[in-house]
């Protein structure tokens, strides 16, 4: 067994825990103080900051690597692409973010962009503008809420806000679903713009969906918009031109105007999220 | 004067035209606190406007010194409240860690380092140190239960909510799970809602049993024991005029009453008197 009879002076450890030390001293410090436990206590007396410090950098090493470790891979790549670690947990925890819902919307893009493409004597792609606003007010109805998340009772008794939870997980399912309905617009260019109409239906029937469901739930508010949007578009729609004033401009300028009421009318009710379903 | 930690008089809750809380008045303070009752007795639903999550139709109600009827107030009372639910969901992708890391995000820790701090610590109260990786599907039903326990504990919260948290764990899983919960009531308030009697017994400073959306007993787990005091006998066979009787493991039966004269009269249990009670609210308010 060896025994360690030199320790590093006073002076030179003062100005390695000061962070003064040049490097061949700061070299030797280190590998000193790595074998010597006299110089280690020393230099934790010295400089308990340094000492602190380091825990810190190895406690978030230690964190950094468990939780990198069980990420799943939604929540991998919101971190990858610039989401706070916080907001890409409480989205991982959406149910409706999964593999199978992005299937289902793509399959139901899919056959709606068949449909029109088929039908296209008509003015406008009525088959994909009349799908396309319901997958956003599905997605909604089913990201938050008594028997759709599990944890809805854990969330709903939690000091954060929960009309702030769901409208982050609102913004994702619409984000997501925009983008995927705006790759399938592409898949029609015959129509020209009109192929865009889709986009003020989905945000009012979201919007409208939203503001009623601190009184009848998210199903059953979804189903009721559902029904309602249903109603509106065969009410508008005439057959033999395959034409409706919901996808014209005025159509689209009084949709807009139901959106800035409908985004009111949430805000004024946004504090009927705060309790549960009896 | 210290102030309860919970002050309720006269809730009052309907389900359309069936009363789940009649005027219910309850106070709480420091330590563990049963609640005990049948199935329906509303139970949860106390529980659930405790915890913020429904209001009541009626009454008062101050919790940690808050008004949970304003926004502040809940806000307020939301902060320093842990809650189990009956039926605590979970995200089954998720590791015991990320759960109550997810938990702990809603409970507004938003700080990294602090909130793995704290979720460490949490998991490490409930003994699952070496359980933080694994994924809560592969858990059994008691740690899932444990986990449940530790997101309740965070931020170290002066009320904790259990919803029968024993439900469905088997006597080993329970006996460790009460020794958590006796231990979580040093120093804070926890309501336990319970239909176990063992569970009053063996970690409940003051037990209230409820039926039928009504309080019918509020003191300690021995004055519960004592209602039936001088009502249980035992005897050779069966009394006819037992309102229950049950054989022992000795042979003899164990009659809860009015004892005939003469009867062998022996110490009641808190399970002879909470009987005793809802045998008396059944008498005077029939089905």
């Amino acid at each position: 067994m060896t025994t360690v009879e030199w320790h590093v002076p006073d002076e030179e450890l003062d100005r390695y825990a000061a962070g003064a030390a040049p490097p061949p001293w700061r070299w030797s410090t280190e590998a000193h103080v790595s074998g010597c436990a006299r110089c280690r206590e020393r230099l934790a007396d010295a400089a308990p900051a340094l000492v602190a410090a380091a825990w810190a950098r190895l406690d978030a090493t230690l964190d950094a690597t468990l939780a990198a470790a069980g990420r799943g891979p939604l929540e991998t790549v919101l971190v990858r692409c610039g989401v706070r670690d916080h907001t890409a947990r409480l989205l991982a925890a959406t149910p409706v973010l999964r593999l199978s819902w992005f299937a289902a919307v793509g399959l139901t893009l899919a056959l709606a962009a068949g449909a029109a493409h088929l039908a296209r004597a008509m003015a406008a792609p009525i088959p994909f503008l009349a799908v396309a606003p319901l997958l956003p007010l599905v997605g909604v109805a089913i990201s938050f809420g008594p028997g759709v998340d599990p944890t809805y009772e854990l969330a709903l008794v939690a000091p954060m806000h929960t009309f702030r939870l769901l409208l982050v997980r609102c913004a994702a399912v619409l984000t997501t679903t925009t983008v995927l309905t705006a790759a399938a617009s592409l898949a029609l260019p015959a129509y020209g713009l009109v192929v865009l109409a889709w986009l003020l239906p989905a945000l009012l029937l979201m919007l409208v969906c939203l503001a009623l469901t601190p009184r009848w739930g998210p199903v059953r508010a979804a189903i009721a918009v559902g029904l309602g949007w249903t109603v509106l578009l065969l009410s508008t729609i005439r057959f033999d031109t395959g034409r409706s004033e919901l996808f014209a401009p005025a159509g689209q300028l009084v949709v807009a105007a139901g959106v800035a009421v409908a985004a009111a009318l949430l805000v004024k009710v946004r504090h009927g999220f705060e309790s549960g379903v009896r | 004067m210290a102030t309860a930690t919970v002050v309720a008089s006269g809730l009052t809750l309907r389900y359309g035209r069936t009363t789940a809380l009649d005027r219910v008045s309850v106070g709480l303070d420091d330590g563990v606190t049963g609640l005990l009752g049948p199935n329906g007795a509303g139970k949860t639903t106390l529980l659930r406007i405790l915890a913020t999550a429904i209001a009541p139709d009626a009454g008062e109600l101050t919790t940690l010194g808050q008004d949970p009827r304003s926004a502040a107030g809940r806000l307020a009372v939301r902060r320093r409240l842990g809650y189990l639910p009956q039926n605590p969901g979970f995200h089954p992708q998720f590791t015991a860690f990320e759960f109550v890391d997810y938990v702990a995000i809603l409970k507004e820790l938003v700080d990294r380092r602090a909130r793995h701090e704290e979720v460490r610590r949490v998991l490490g109260l409930v003994g699952l140190d070496g359980q933080r990786s694994v994924r809560i599907k592969a858990l059994s039903g008691g740690t899932r239960q444990r986990v449940a326990l530790a997101a309740a504990l965070l931020a170290d919260p002066a009320l904790l909510i259990l919803d029968e948290p024993t439900v469905g764990l088997d006597p080993e899983q329970r006996l460790r799970f009460r020794e958590l919960v006796a231990a979580c009531g040093e120093g804070r308030t926890v309501l336990l809602s319970t239909h176990q009697t063992e569970d009053v017994m063996t970690v409940c400073q003051r037990v209230i049993v409820i039926d039928r959306g009504r309080i019918r007993f509020e003191g300690g787990p021995g004055d519960l024991a004592a209602v039936a005091e001088g009502r249980v006998w035992t005897s050779a066979t069966r009394a006819g005029t037992a309102l229950a009787a049950w054989r022992t493991g000795t042979g003899t039966y164990r009659n809860i009453g009015d004892p005939p004269p003469g009867a062998d009269l022996t110490p009641p249990s808190i399970e002879d008197g909470y009987l005793l009670l809802l045998d008396a609210a059944a008498e005077r308010e029939p089905a």
